[in-house]
């Protein structure tokens, strides 16, 4: 009754077993494999194969640590195809921490697997530009301009499928985005007063600014003191995602400096996936000489708009009549398990009926540059999570992170649908009478 | 030896799915060699991940030309070892997870049977209906492997396991041939074909379809937890609450070890220091329930429960009913690794096994927490281990065996739910004499006359005891 050869030759350079002094060993043994996250798991409900679940993740991730099994092309394709949504840790019983293991599992590869120049270029791309907000800016220039002689459709037509994915994703220019009224503002004193940062993140500055400015507002009008933010930066998220542990550690410190200094009781971004990267600076930076106190308690003050909204008084007195759904952005269900407080704010505004949407948890499939980087899978996703809105029949789905805004406002417009995809801040704003908008497209 | 496949045969199957359907490669077939029984692992030779009924004869056809054995699975949440690969070819239904179609006025629904079982009641939700056999791993599990291993969860005690559900199924015997069982009409006559299916733990073929009873949703529900010093207190409530004639949804027990588990993993309120607790649902019209429950409420008090809670709305209950239905898998907070029994002893008898699963306990020095089906005698107990120690491994398999045996003394038996797969097989004599043997294996020859299905499962070769298999395929440490 003998087995089949177990381990295979061709593949990586490591030693085997060398993946034990970088993913936390003792927690790949919290996994029991009883597989009561597979259906959790976006890339398992598509493909259906182990290999693509949680449970199938963190045995080949075991494998690589007893030498079982030798990094390959195979492995590195399974481990690449996990959207780090962590859906598989709110199903997960037994406590495993996903997230963390898959983070160190990315490290290791990235130190051993040589990656073809196509996705070297590539990441090199993104991890250069995205992190950057000027960059960026520079980048979207051309865009704008086309945008401007309404040439979009044209340059999408006409693309290299390659490119097309990377301009489809961008929002059109948002001169239209909705705008909360200062006239609703409460007064300090009214309020609970609590010292708020919004961190700004990277992307989101310069793809969707608005969301972090009504967030400001809205907390304002809430009775909240916002605080300044001097010199924060991107929070990491996309190092992580791609093994680049150095960076982002670098990344950590400075926002870690920045947030303690500025007296913020709480801290949020309109970015739910900064928010969780925030929330896990403390054991990110849990061996730093300097930074691990700070860090542990700036990721303690993490929290969302949300929550906020709902603790603080309400600026919301006018009707507006819409319906509804709310989408679950990975990073605050599963990262920060924020999922009520959405929704209950939702439901509390004067005018707006609130429909449940199918599958509201399950990822989208933006998960930071995954749309970049494996487009496919994430386009499933996409039209899966697109399926279920339109199932609905709202006017608006609300989300809460600028990844999942984008990625599902292109399927969307790929389908003409009308149904406008819309942050919550933003939401909030045209809730609160700011102006009109003709979407967040 | 295993058989090594022909790359020619390996072409065949090919040319019958789709790329992603077939799975060739030693690090990706590497995680399908186990399920939820990690003691004992083999890695298949070839997977195979059909769409359809045509594909799975097809491929099955091909097989019987080659005279090659083949082990089916769905989701692989199985606890004895059924999809262990004993054979080259793993046939997985993961892909076949279409509804076909909802009969809502006559109660039956067709699937596939890679289905999910909880998406069967999800898809009939707003009719009303619901699939009544509710394994803990329903969630995950599948209709095919549910069938397979005739499954049951906590509202067997009201409704019946899997069996009683299943009208019809569509099984693809081992040589390819398409072959209907039962139908959507309630009793059919002749013999009970779709029964022998059910509980054959894919030794007959495989089941692609089936056709399901579905229940109308009760009114209403009431839920009790009551918590006790002891779990001998526990045990005779259970007894005073069913010799009343009341008969609850369920009734579940959980222990003081798995306790801590649970509120550790789902911040349920429950005491830390009690020796057990049940949760008891009552089910069915609203007229009558209150009083039900306060009579089980007092039953329960005499019993000597020390306190009695009633779940105020739908988020307490379902809180109530996460923690019992994850409770298996919180136990990973406790220990590496873990093995599931599934023994049945009458019900009278709970107080005795339970002290003899102390006493194993004791003796193999390995800690054994419990939470079952206490409404039917269904037991679960759950054995702590390293699998990275093998002597806790060696242990780990004596103390499941010492506790099966000491079911089948007390006048149980084998498996109430989880079956038999490999992990009880060398028990099967201790409950079935050599003729029962040969019976049942003239009964699967009628479907699969050459044991190509899921080979080495169930019956234990005649004469043949396997040695104890635990370390022999353990993955280097
Ligand atoms: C946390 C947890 C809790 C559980 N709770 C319960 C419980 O409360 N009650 C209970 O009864 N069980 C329970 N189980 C056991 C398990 O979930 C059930 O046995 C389930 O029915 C297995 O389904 P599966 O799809 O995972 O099948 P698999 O594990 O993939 O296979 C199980 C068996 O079925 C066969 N099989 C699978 N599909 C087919 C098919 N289409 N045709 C023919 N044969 C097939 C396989 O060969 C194997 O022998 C639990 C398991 C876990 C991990
Ligand atoms: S649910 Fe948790 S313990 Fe179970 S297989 Fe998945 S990760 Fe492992
Ligand atoms: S993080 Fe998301 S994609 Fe990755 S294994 Fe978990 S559920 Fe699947």
């Amino acid at each position: 009754m003998g087995s089949a050869p177990r381990a295979n030759q061709a593949g990586g350079s490591a030693s085997p077993g060398a993946i034990r002094d970088v993913v936390d060993y003792e927690l790949l043994f919290d996994c029991v494999h009883c597989g009561l996250c597979l259906e959790a798991c976006p890339t398992y409900t598509l493909n259906r194969a182990e290999m693509d679940s949680p449970r199938g993740r963190i045995y080949l991730m075991k494998a690589l640590a007893q030498g079982a099994l030798e990094l390959d092309a195979d492995v590195v394709r399974h481990l690449d195809l996990c959207l780090e949504c962590r859906g598989c840790e709110t199903a997960c019983p037994s406590g495993v921490r996903y997230g963390q293991l898959i983070e160190k599992a990315r490290v290791y590869v990235e130190r051993n697997w040589r990656r073809s120049l196509r996705e070297r270029i590539r990441n090199r791309l993104i991890g250069e530009i995205f992190p950057y907000p000027r960059r960026l800016d520079w980048l979207l220039m051309p865009m704008r301009l086309v945008d401007a002689l309404g040439l979009r459709g044209t340059l999408e037509r006409l693309a290299p499928a390659a490119l097309r994915n990377w301009i489809e994703l961008l929002p059109a220019a948002r001169a239209d985005a909705p705008r909360f009224p200062r006239a609703a503002a409460v007064h300090e004193d009214d309020g609970p007063g609590k010292a708020v940062a919004v961190h700004e993140g990277c992307v989101a500055q310069i793809l969707t600014p608005s969301e972090n400015a009504n967030s400001a507002r809205a907390l304002e009008a809430a009775g909240y003191r916002v605080v300044r933010l001097e010199r924060t930066v991107c929070c990491g998220a996309l190092d992580i995602h791609n093994g680049n542990r150095k960076r982002a550690l670098a990344f950590a410190r400075q926002n870690v400096r920045e947030l303690s200094r500025c007296g913020a009781e709480a801290i949020v971004s309109a970015a739910s996936g900064c928010s969780a990267v925030i929330a896990s600076y403390g054991e990110l930076l849990r061996e730093d000489p300097v930074w691990a106190t700070a860090a542990r308690e700036v990721s303690s003050r993490v929290t969302d708009l949300s929550s906020l909204m709902i603790a603080g008084r309400t600026p919301f007195t006018r009707e507006f009549v819409a319906k509804v759904t709310y989408h679950d952005s990975c990073h605050l269900a599963h990262g920060l398990g924020i999922r009520e407080a959405p929704r209950a704010l939702l439901r509390s505004l004067p005018g707006v009926t609130l429909v449940e949407l199918a599958e509201a948890d399950l990822c989208c499939g933006s998960a930071g540059s995954y749309n970049l980087t494996e487009p496919e899978m994430a386009r499933a996703l996409a039209a899966r999570k697109a399926d279920n809105v339109v199932a609905t029949g709202v006017d608006y789905v609300i989300l809460s992170n600028p990844g999942c805004e984008l990625q599902i406002a292109a399927e969307l417009r790929r389908r003409g649908s009308k149904i406008r995809v819309m942050h919550l801040a933003d939401f909030l704003a045209l809730a609160a009478g700011g102006g009109e908008a003709r979407g967040a497209r | 030896m295993q058989k090594q496949i022909d790359p020619r045969v390996m072409a065949e199957l090919r040319e019958i799915l789709d790329p992603a359907g077939v799975v060739s490669r030693p690090g990706e077939l590497n995680v399908y060699e186990c399920d939820g029984w990690t003691i004992e692992k083999s890695v298949p030779q070839l997977l195979l991940r059909p769409r359809s009924t045509a594909e799975v004869s097809a491929l099955l056809r091909v097989l019987h030309r080659h005279n090659l054995p083949f082990v089916p699975r769905g989701a692989g949440t199985g606890l004895s070892g059924g999809c262990l690969p004993l054979a080259p070819v793993m046939i997985c239904t993961s892909r076949m997870n279409r509804i076909l179609a909802i009969d809502a006025r006559n109660r039956r629904i067709e699937v596939e049977s890679g289905v999910v079982n909880l998406n069967v009641s999800a898809a009939v939700k707003g009719a009303g209906l619901f699939y009544a056999p509710d394994p803990s791993s329903q969630a995950a599990c599948t209709i095919g492997g549910n069938i397979a291993e005739n499954s049951g969860g906590p509202h067997t005690l009201k409704y019946g396991v899997t069996t009683n559900h299943v009208l019809g199924v569509e099984i693809v015997l081992p040589d390819g041939e398409v072959v209907e069982l039962g139908g959507s009409i309630e009793e059919p006559c002749g013999y009970d074909l779709v029964g022998a299916v059910v509980g054959a733990e894919g030794t007959m073929g495989i089941v692609t379809r089936a056709t399901l009873r579905l229940l109308r949703e009760p009114e209403t529900h009431r839920t009790l937890l009551a918590i006790f010093d002891q779990v001998e207190a526990a045990t005779r409530a259970v007894s005073a609450i069913v010799a009343s004639g009341i008969i609850p949804g369920a009734i579940e027990m959980i222990d003081h070890l798995i306790i801590r588990a649970v509120v550790d993993a789902f911040h349920v309120e429950l005491p830390l220091a009690a020796g057990a607790v049940l949760i008891i649902e009552l089910d069915g019209l609203g007229a009558g329930i209150d009083e039900q429950a306060g009579r089980v409420t007092e039953m329960v008090r005499a019993s000597g429960a020390s306190e009695v809670r009633l779940a105020r709305d739908e988020a307490e209950r379902a809180l109530l009913w996460k923690a019992r239905k994850r409770a298996f898998g919180a136990v990973g907070r406790l220990a590496p690794n873990y093995a599931t029994h599934d023994g049945v002893v009458p019900r009278t008898r709970l107080p005795e096994i339970l002290q003899r699963i102390t006493r194993i306990s004791q003796s193999h020095q390995l800690s054994i927490g419990n939470v079952f089906h206490a409404g039917d005698g269904n037991i679960h107990p759950i054995v702590l281990y390293d699998e990275r120690d093998p002597d806790q491994v060696r242990r780990a398999i004596a103390a499941g065996h010492d506790i099966l045996k000491a079911c089948v003394e007390l006048g149980g038996s084998l498996s109430g739910e989880h079956g038999i797969g490999v992990e009880k097989i060398n028990q099967m004599p201790l409950v079935f004499t050599p003729e029962d043997l040969a019976a049942m294996v003239e009964l699967r020859h009628v479907f699969d006359p050459d044991e190509r299905s899921n080979p080495g499962k169930v019956i234990p070769q005649p004469g043949a005891c396997v040695e104890v298999a635990a370390p022999r395929r353990q993955a280097a440490l």
